[in-house]
């Protein structure tokens, strides 16, 4: 069965990038502007995985991600955050408090971005 | 025995003459006084000469004694004076100073460290630091301070409460002193000088809350540049359309970047007065036009309405174009980020009172009256609103500059919070009016 990716970004061309490339792995993707948009799209049908980006409109990434979390039945999609953010954000917090498998700085690699995916998914040991 | 000896009638002479001697003037030499007439040969002469100079030897005494008094009282007065001079300039000085002896309490207090802790030196009941200043940084680095073996600054950064309750930060720089001159007398205590540093950190804050939001805004567009270029190198555009349309994404991010670098490069060309202006008569609408061009992606990206109304009227306005081009665009840009998708934006130009005016509306968050009048603020970012868009708190202060110090307009805006905000530019007019084309009011261009 087709596994599902949500991507979340207010950058078009960062979603259409990622997107692009896991669509062509074979991935199911869809895709959100903001943090609301992805709780919406969350709720109306649970992705495999959630990539999202850190500031954003409206909800940012750390807001999704505590509303993912506070949810019994999410506690354990597996989350990557995409981040351009420098020293404000705390690595450790969002992996031991979160939960959040990790913290990737932007620029990132589509191609990283599709082996952290697949390792992930396919419960493997991430290498990369 | 010698009495004796001289005879009851020389013993009465001997007798005044030293009471002469002892109530002459005390300057007076005791050779200056007239000897009893005795006669000579006798032992009264060796006994004379001794008592005289026993008497010159306690009048030099007690000259110098005097001297030495006087000179003692001088000293005392001027210690004193310099005491008076000392204390007056340990109350002036506006830093606080604490001063603690060895037993860790308190020894002398400026006024300014009064104030700040609240405490009159004089009146508290108990000495102890630690109970009169509710600091424990500065309480530890005024102990550890005076523990030290050797006499070294040591300084430190601290957030203290004033007692009005407000914070302020201040840098703490401590010595210790000694009192005792020998190596074995004990420390004499340390004193500690506050400086406040309020306004440096918050600048040291602004500082860096600048260099994450530039590092976080150059960071966006490599990212697309890097996973576009990635995706071209591994083959994934399978056909030409995508791969022109990845291309597309790569040059457009590379402009954005330009336009970055270039915004601050201007801001410190302009405040450190190396700007290089070269001013043409130019078509405002031209560039406005261009302006418009550059925004309409991003607007389309977020779904906004991105309108232009421009005049058909010519409105020549002297203008370095490049720098007039990107003041237009930061405002433009500047509306984009702050409407939400589905709003719209507007971009106007007209002629006022002789001069070329051009408006930017959107129906944007809008600001409030206090947003309004700091939006032009270097670094300025709207609190609410810093999650709605990255940004640097460099565009609109730049687009001012442009506007106002190089081609001598004026930038302002009128906004309601939850409406939107309209920046209005208004330009001198560079020359006469001409028509510039096919609306009912241009009168032909050339």
């Amino acid at each position: 069965m087709t596994k599902r990716v949500l991507l979340c970004d207010d950058e078009i061309h960062i979603l259409r990038a990622a997107e692009y490339k896991l669509k062509k792995a074979g991935y199911d993707v869809s895709i959100a502007g903001d943090g609301l948009e992805a709780w919406e799209e969350i709720q109306r049908q649970r992705p495999d995985v959630l990539i999202t980006d850190c500031q954003m409109p409206r909800l940012d990434g750390l807001g999704l991600v505590k509303k993912v979390r506070e949810e019994a039945a999410l506690a354990d999609l597996p989350i990557f955050m995409l981040t351009a953010k420098g020293f404000e954000l705390s690595h450790d917090e969002l992996s031991e408090k979160w939960n959040v498998c990790e913290v990737i700085a932007k620029p990132f690699s589509p191609r990283e971005l599709l082996q952290k995916v697949n390792a992930v998914l396919e419960g493997e040991p991430m290498q990369v | 025995m010698l009495f004796r000896r001289i005879g009851t009638r020389n013993r009465r002479k001997v007798h005044d003459y030293f009471v002469a001697l002892c109530r002459s003037d005390p300057q007076t030499e005791p050779d200056d006084a007239e000897p009893p007439p005795l006669r000579t040969g006798t032992p009264w002469d060796e006994t004379a000469e001794v008592v005289r100079e026993a008497i010159s030897e306690l009048r030099r005494r007690i000259a110098d004694l005097e001297r030495s008094r006087t000179a003692a009282e001088l000293r005392s007065r001027r210690a004193a004076e310099r005491e008076s001079r000392m204390r007056k300039v340990f109350a002036a000085i506006a830093d606080p100073i604490l001063v603690i002896d060895d037993y860790d309490e308190l020894l002398l207090a400026n006024r300014g460290a009064e104030e700040l802790f609240g405490f009159e030196t004089d009146k508290a009941e108990c000495k102890a630091l630690a109970r009169l200043v509710r600091c424990e940084q500065l309480v530890a680095l005024l102990t550890s301070t005076r523990r030290r073996k050797f006499p070294a600054n040591r300084s430190e950064e601290l957030e203290l409460s004033d007692a009005a309750g407000g914070k302020r930060w201040y840098r703490a720089t401590a010595i210790k002193f000694a009192d005792g001159e020998g190596e074995d007398q004990p420390s004499g205590g340390a004193v500690a000088v506050l400086q406040e540093v309020d306004d440096r950190k918050a600048l040291q804050k602004r500082n860096a809350e600048f260099v994450s939001s530039v590092s976080h805004e150059m960071k966006t567009p490599l990212a697309g540049i890097k996973a576009y270029v990635e995706l071209l190198a591994d083959g994934e555009a399978e056909d030409e359309e995508t791969r022109e349309e990845f291309l597309n994404v790569i040059n457009g991010q590379a402009d954005r970047l330009q336009r970055l670098v270039d915004n601050m490069l201007n801001m410190a060309r302009i405040e450190a007065g190396v700007v290089n202006v070269s001013k043409r008569p130019s078509s405002l609408n031209e560039i406005l036009d261009e302006a418009f061009r550059v925004v309409q992606p991003s607007a389309e990206a977020k779904e906004i309405k991105l309108e232009q109304q421009l005049s058909t009227m010519y409105l020549g306005v002297l203008a370095d174009h490049d720098m007039l081009l990107q003041a237009a665009i930061n405002l433009l840009s500047n509306a984009v980020k702050y409407t939400s998708g589905g709003g719209s934006v507007t971009l106007r130009s007209r002629l006022a009172d002789d001069q070329a005016l051009f408006e930017v509306e959107d129906s944007g968050v809008g600001l409030s009256e206090e947003d309004a009048a700091r939006v032009f603020e270097k670094f300025y970012r709207v609190k609410k609103d810093k999650q709605m868009a990255s940004g640097t708190g460099l565009g609109l202060p730049l687009a001012k500059h442009i506007v106002e110090d190089v081609h001598g307009g004026r930038l302002t805006v009128e906004s309601e919070l939850g409406k939107g905000s309209t920046f209005i530019v208004a330009l001198p007019c560079a020359a006469k009016m001409r028509g510039e084309g096919r609306g009912a009011r241009g009168e032909g261009r050339g």
